[in-house]
């Protein structure tokens, strides 16, 4: 039998290290969260142009002359808040549309209360965001605006821009799930199980706490336990403590999801998945996706639990239109926002490919064969920095 | 044999005693203190006056106990009211029988349980776990206890009672299922540790145990990652979380029930008034939108 090597003396004296770093840390640590901490989210300054009951219109100030003529709007899903996409500067969408001239609007729903239980995916779609469209069209004196949705608020797009095909010039999708008959993501499997009458004629509202509680339960070890043991370690720095209580301020800022606007977003998207079949209907009109004749791009995370690329490829080859782009990067749900290296890849590429498509009179596109031009574009392989962006993006849910 | 003869027979003789002495205790109190306010204050004992009505209405209470005392002095009442109070032991005993049935039967799962403790379940599955104390209890609450909440209800207060005892129950049927689901969200923990301490004792055997406590965590970590990602797409678990939350819509459902009833006693609007008027003021205003659109158009 052969003696055991166990390293005792290394571990032990590695483990005391260990215990003086940290004490050390600790030390350090108590300034850092005592003194004054910058954390403040949301802080690009905007004006509220357009309000119709809680929903508000955001219109960002412009930081440089607007170079594209058709304005931009984005409409951020009923779960969580819009605040993400301007976290901080450096690290925000909002920023890096506004650098590159795009004129920028942004629904802000607001928190809904017991009142607006009864608020319905048409009453979303037809009723608020027409409303919004509709006064920046005016506005603006367009026919056409330009119009970006994030998660649920992608799906909400895509409905309207089936919808209304003659008010939305160019459709960009982002993180969006379109087609639910998949079981990759762990939602998708779950929500098969779960009664949305139930939940809804108990509940009224969905209250957002739940859901936050659902969404933490997608990955316990990283996202309630992980990801504070990397606060510890961290949590002398003060710019990680920063960045962290930022996210932190944005993820459990969770406001009540309406019921019936649940109760259908359950039974129709997960539970039938009608949207993808153009089978689905939102104020007695079916969603044709055919009639998605604007250029569209779509862009989705590989490593995105929540909505993975199985619930989002598939919108390309369902929609009427000829220009259309699937792009894949390689980051989680959160991460195509927020992660630094997106940054680069995500929001500058928005606006490159609005700018392309900005001419009033445009012509058709000349195709260079006859089948339609659909692009699909993967990021390179995975690179060190690719690794990192994706631990990052689980650290920050 | 003799003794418990003579203990019944004494029983009516000490019932109708006490009845006597407590009938002759409150008479004796009530006489005094009637004589006592007519001293004091003669005019409040005025025919017609307050104390008079007290003074009749006590007159009718004294009355009333003395016909019962001696109606109960009544051999055969004394002998009917005892048999009566024999039955609720009975029903006691049944309701303890049962009660012990299902601890024993109770306790006898656990002890096949710990029986199987040694048997590790397989790492990375959660199709075939063990029989678990939660499920074992809801049998027992479903086939022993849930019946007396089921009792149907007599009376004037029938739907309320109905609506404590419903209350009851679904409390007791979330309280199961929200027990087994946390139990279920545990198991990859302790799942975790123990294939923790095999690859411990792995890396021991061959000598490559790092020396870096960090190393130790993150080992861990990426387990109990992989048995909750393993666990999260069990059938058991997603059964289990939407038996959880359908007992939770329903105990919520019959609580909120229960306390509109007692908010009913006070002056304010209930949930259920509020969703009534939220409701008009949501058609109203779609029917506004509609009529704007139109007129714009």
């Amino acid at each position: 039998m052969g003696e055991p090597k166990i390293p005792v003396d290394l571990i032990l004296s590695k483990l005391v290290e260990d215990a003086d770093k940290a004490r050390a840390r600790a030390h350090k640590a108590s300034d850092v969260l005592l003194g004054p901490l910058d954390s403040e989210i949301a802080a690009t300054p905007y004006e509220v142009v357009c309000q119709e009951d809680r929903v508000k219109l955001k219109h960002y100030k412009p930081v440089t002359d607007i170079k594209l003529k058709t304005p931009l709007l984005v409409v951020y899903a009923l779960i969580n808040r819009e605040t993400m996409l301007d976290l901080q500067p450096g690290r925000s969408v909002v920023e890096t549309l506004l650098a590159h001239g795009i004129d920028l609007y942004m629904i802000d729903w607001g928190y809904p209360t017991r009142k607006d239980r009864f608020l319905t995916i048409d009453d979303h779609v037809n009723g608020y965001m027409d409303t919004m469209i509709d006064f920046i069209r005016q506005k603006h004196h367009l026919k056409k605006i330009n119009l970006m949705g994030i998660c649920m608020g992608g799906t909400f797009s895509v409905i309207y821009s089936a919808l209304n095909p003659a008010k939305i010039k160019n459709l960009v999708t982002t993180v969006t799930p379109t087609n639910f008959d998949t079981d990759k993501g762990l939602l998708h499997v779950w929500m098969k199980a779960v009664d949305p009458d139930h939940l809804t004629d108990t509940f009224g509202n969905i209250s957002g706490d739940v859901m936050n509680f659902g969404f933490l339960l997608l990955n316990p070890a990283r996202l309630m336990i992980d990801k504070y043991v990397g606060f510890l370690e961290n949590m002398d720095n003060k710019k990680f403590v920063e960045n962290f209580v930022r996210m932190e301020k944005w993820i459990f800022d969770s406001p009540d999801l309406p019921g019936e606007t649940f109760r259908q977003f359950i039974k129709d998207f997960y539970q039938k998945n009608l949207l993808i079949q153009s089978k689905l209907e939102v104020g007695d009109r079916r969603v044709d996706l055919k009639n998605l004749r604007m250029p569209l791009i779509n862009f989705y995370g590989k490593y995105d639990h929540l909505v993975p690329p199985q619930a989002c490829e598939l919108l390309t080859s369902r929609v009427g239109s000829k220009d259309t782009t699937d792009v894949c990067l390689e980051t989680g749900h959160i991460g195509i926002y927020v992660s630094s290296k997106c940054q680069q890849e995500f929001a500058p590429r928005i606006a490159a490919w609005l700018a392309e498509r900005d001419a009033p009179d445009q012509k058709p596109r000349k195709k260079k064969s006859t089948a339609p031009k659909k692009t699909k574009v993967k990021t390179a392989g995975r690179s060190k920095s690719s690794q990192r962006l994706r631990k990052d993006t689980q650290r920050s849910g | 044999m003799n003794e418990k003869h003579d203990k019944n027979e004494t029983r009516p003789d000490f019932l109708s005693a006490w009845m006597k002495m407590t009938g002759d205790v409150w008479g004796n109190m009530f006489r005094s203190w009637s004589d006592a306010t007519a001293t004091i204050r003669p005019s409040a004992a005025s025919p017609g006056g307050a104390s008079s009505h007290a003074q009749a209405s006590l007159d009718a209470a004294m009355k009333a106990w003395q016909v019962l005392s001696s109606t109960m002095n009544r051999p055969e009442i004394m002998d009917s009211m005892f048999k009566g109070s024999g039955t609720m032991p009975e029903i006691l005993m049944q309701l303890a029988q049962s009660t012990l049935a299902g601890f024993m039967e109770f306790q006898q799962k656990w002890f096949e349980r710990a029986g199987r403790i040694g048997k590790s379940t397989e790492a990375y599955t959660f199709e075939d776990l063990d029989e678990n104390a939660f499920r074992a209890w809801n049998e027992i609450y479903q086939k022993e206890f849930r019946q007396f909440f089921n009792i149907p209800q007599l009376g004037l207060t029938r739907f309320y009672q109905e609506k404590v005892n419903q209350t009851l129950d679904k409390f007791n049927l979330f309280q199961t299922a929200i027990g087994e689901f946390i139990r279920l969200l545990y198991l990859p923990m302790t799942k975790s540790f123990s294939v923790v301490q095999e690859k411990l004792a792995e890396l021991s055997e061959a000598g490559e145990l790092p020396e870096d406590s960090q190393k130790y965590y993150q080992m861990w970590i990426k387990i109990l990652e992989g048995h909750y990602m393993t666990l999260f797409q069990s059938t058991e678990y997603i059964e289990t979380m939407g038996k959880t939350l359908d007992a939770m819509s329903e105990f919520s459902a019959a609580k909120n029930d229960l306390l509109e009833d007692m908010l009913n006693m006070l002056p304010i609007p209930k949930q259920k008034d509020m969703d009534d008027l939220y409701k008009d003021i949501y058609l109203l205003k779609k029917r506004i939108k509609a009529l704007e659109k139109k007129l714009k158009h």
